[in-house]
């Protein structure tokens, strides 16, 4: 799994912490779906969704490696 | 109440258990009482004379329940990320926990027989030597994980 949240948060010009505390999860948990270290869970992406006004797979994309 | 109803109960209950975590400040009440328990231990076997048997069990069993508390205790941020590399040291620290039941006796065994010729005799670990170590490897794992993340 890929994403462009940093992209998203760089157009809201919104840093991790903000985004952290706006959906309520660590600055740290933010920092590791950006890395692609973690797939958050289909609510989270919701809550995603709803802060950048975007639907989830406008920012979330399946890569090779999900097809193996 | 018909069967589905009576699933649905089931399941409610069984995940309120699953998701039981007691509240991040009962992370220092363990750090304390796991602390207090060691200094204890030390003091026991250094200073204290006579028949102090009952004292190290109670120390043992308070020495886990310290170490309890701080695994079940909640982060101060805790969101899905944390509930799962929890999930995932738990795995962890099971699975060791009994390849260390298993293994080491045969270990403590072989090493006790070869420095000195007829060593220990072959013993299985205790429950507190097993929970301790499951305890140890669980916390050390979860933290190591979180600090990776």
């Amino acid at each position: 799994m890929e994403n462009t949240i940093k992209v998203e948060r760089a157009i809201l010009n919104i840093t991790q912490n903000d985004l952290a505390e706006k959906i309520g999860v660590s600055r740290q948990t933010i920092n590791s779906i950006e890395a692609n270290r973690y797939v958050p869970s289909t609510v989270l992406a919701l809550k995603l969704s709803e802060v950048f006004g975007k639907p989830v797979n406008s920012f979330f994309k399946l890569s090779d490696s999900d097809y193996e | 109440m018909n069967t589905e109803k009576l699933i649905d109960c089931e399941r409610s209950h069984l995940l309120k258990i699953t998701k039981f975590r007691l509240p991040h400040q009962f992370i220092v009440v363990g750090v304390v009482v796991a602390a207090i328990s060691i200094i204890m231990m030390f003091v026991r076997a250094s200073v204290m004379d006579g028949d102090t048997e009952w004292l190290k069990l109670l120390l043992q069993k308070t020495l886990l329940i310290g170490m309890l508390l701080m695994s079940v205790s909640k982060d101060k941020i805790e969101d899905e990320m944390t509930v799962s590399l929890r999930a995932q040291s738990y795995t962890v620290a099971f699975i060791v926990g009994v390849v260390y039941a298993l293994v080491m006796p045969y270990v403590e065994f072989g090493v006790s027989n070869v420095v000195h010729s007829g060593g220990e005799v072959y013993k299985d670990l205790g429950d507190f030597q097993v929970l301790l170590f499951m305890l140890m490897i669980q916390l050390m794992f979860y933290h190591t994980l979180k600090r990776y993340r």
